[in-house]
């Protein structure tokens, strides 16, 4: 356990070495913020409701997925792919700890201090424009919204391990990075919720683990049925339990393939 | 009594008088950045992909919108769908043709840019414009056409108006390159912060819809302080007969103004150029 805290205040000093690009990533996550708020309310004046969301809803979402998805998608993982291709990755393998606890351990840190950040980004913007809220006091809903918060980051994580492990046989990493990037931007409802999109679609995207980043938790707080719950939650851990055995899978198979030298295509 | 020369009028006369040298030099550097792109085909063909992806959810999430709320702050569907693809067309040209901005962090760390200013030719010509992406020009074609198609079905659009819409639309790219040029200056001035490039798409990525959905004075500032209005917004907003004739005029004014300043700035970043790397 003190491995990892050490590892965790490692990365925390990795980014206060780096403060004022670490304040300017999060000034660049706070002006797409801005964006989406003014998009939002530009397209509710004049009406009460769109695609059944009422103003303070659809608020609510937005605010509320920028909070989670500053927690769920903030990784370290993309750091594997280029040790996997200088080699530096046999570094890791030979040392007495372990590797997925390493990178999950990078990953936590990341979230955490990614989160504060967006949290306190989201109060500037409520102090200043003072946007109407939806505040839930249902404490099943919270531990809801806890858990599959905690299960959305799981996923993401085993993808983003999966994206990296491309390294093992191609250099072409980052391309399909930049591909996940912008099917995460839209499908996991970064720009609007989800069920406003016709209802096949809709359903169709719910097979695919996409939603299940930040869509899912931010659904939660603003209502849900009995039945959404069943199906979210099945859903979920069947994603958590598909891109893990994936990820077992590919990175067993990686590790025998490698020919570790000065680089592996080098 | 002699004439006084400043820097800048000396940098404009030698940059006229060697202009044909310069641009044979870009073409070259542009050869040779094709050359070197299509090296790794998969990764261009997937990053092509990406974008495409990109542009198409966009444009289904803009007309999606805005055809279930009828209009966005006074413009059509349509319309709003012009301010879109003006931004992409400035977006994707800016890119293709100022890629090496992307790379020149690199450069500073490793010392390269010691063997770029010792080279015969200004090193602007390198860092800025040498690395010309040929992916991202074949797409903005793509833009143009999309655009010119639907400007087509737009009713009242004159044949004034689009030469008013493409006149921006370079002017446009003026204050890209003015950008481009404060990145690379800022670049040697502070190695601290490595996406200088990418804060500058975010800010510019405001100009994906009409400025009018911005309340001030957040639309001031993204007008006057950043013009990102001026940038995005103007060449839509001359087709559609909603930019006045003043602040037209201000806008390429500033446009060639941030230029200016953007050059003196890069000059002061390469007298403070300490070798960082090697």
């Amino acid at each position: 356990m003190a491995l990892y805290l050490h590892i965790f205040l490692v990365t925390i000093s990795e980014y206060f070495a780096y403060r004022m690009n670490f304040i300017l990533w999060r000034a660049r996550a706070f002006f797409s913020l801005i964006i989406r708020y003014y998009l939002w309310l530009a397209l509710y004046e004049g009406s009460q409701s769109i695609f059944g969301y009422s103003e303070a809803q659809m608020m609510t979402y937005v605010l509320l997925s920028t909070v989670i998805s500053s927690f769920v998608l903030a990784t370290r993982t993309p750091d594997l792919a280029g040790q996997i291709l200088n080699g530096d990755v046999i570094n890791f393998l030979l040392k007495p700890f372990s590797f997925f606890g390493y990178f999950l351990t990078r990953d936590f840190t990341d979230k955490l201090l990614n989160v504060v950040f967006s949290i306190l980004e989201v109060y500037i913007l409520f102090a200043l424009l003072k946007p109407q809220i939806i505040v839930s006091t249902d404490p099943f809903m919270w531990t809801a919204l806890i858990i599959f918060t905690f299960l959305g980051c799981l996923i993401a994580f085993n993808i983003n391990m999966l994206i990296s492990f491309i390294a093992f046989w191609s250099p072409e990493v980052w391309a399909p990075r930049f591909i996940f990037f912008i099917l995460v931007m839209f499908f996991s409802g970064g720009f609007f919720p989800l069920d406003i999109l016709p209802t096949g679609v809709y359903k169709a995207l719910l097979l695919t683990p996409f939603p299940y980043f930040y869509f899912v938790p931010s659904k939660l707080y603003l209502g849900y049925t009995g039945s959404e719950l069943i199906f979210y939650s099945m859903a979920t851990v069947f994603w958590v339990l598909h891109q893990h055995f994936l990820w077992y899978l590919y990175g067993k198979e990686g590790y025998g393939v490698t020919v570790f030298m000065e680089g592996n295509y080098e | 009594m002699e004439k006084r020369v400043t820097g800048l009028q000396f940098l404009w006369k030698v940059t006229m008088n060697n202009l044909g040298k310069y641009f044979e030099i870009f073409w070259l550097l542009s050869r040779y950045s094709v050359m070197t792109s299509m090296q790794s085909k998969v990764s261009v063909a997937l990053f092509t992909v990406a974008k495409l992806i990109r542009f198409a959810m966009f444009f289904f999430f803009i007309y999606y919108l805005i055809t279930h709320t009828n209009t966005i702050k006074g413009y059509s569907a349509d319309q709003a769908l012009i301010f879109f693809l003006t931004f992409s067309i400035i977006d994707s040209v800016s890119q293709a043709l100022f890629r090496e901005v992307y790379r020149f962090r690199q450069m500073v760390i490793s010392g390269e840019l010691n063997s770029v200013l010792v080279k015969p030719y200004p090193a602007l010509l390198r860092v800025l414009v040498g690395g010309v992406d040929p992916m991202d020009l074949v797409i903005s074609v793509g833009y143009v056409c999309m655009a010119a198609y639907i400007l087509y079905f737009i009713p009242n659009i004159s044949a004034v108006s689009l030469w008013l819409y493409a006149g921006f639309v370079v002017n446009s790219m003026v204050l890209a390159a003015a950008f481009h040029v404060a990145v690379l200056a800022f670049a040697i001035i502070t190695t601290d912060v490595d996406h200088g490039i990418l804060i500058y798409r975010d800010v510019v990525s405001a100009g994906r819809f009409p400025l009018e959905i911005y309340k001030e004075p957040m639309r001031s500032i993204l007008t006057f302080v950043v013009p990102v209005g001026i940038m995005m917004s103007f060449p839509s907003q001359a087709v559609f007969g909603t930019l006045g004739i003043l602040q037209g005029t201000v806008g390429v004014i500033l446009s060639f103004g941030a230029l200016w300043l953007s050059l003196g700035f890069w000059r002061i970043a390469l007298r403070r150029y300490q070798s960082w790397g090697g």
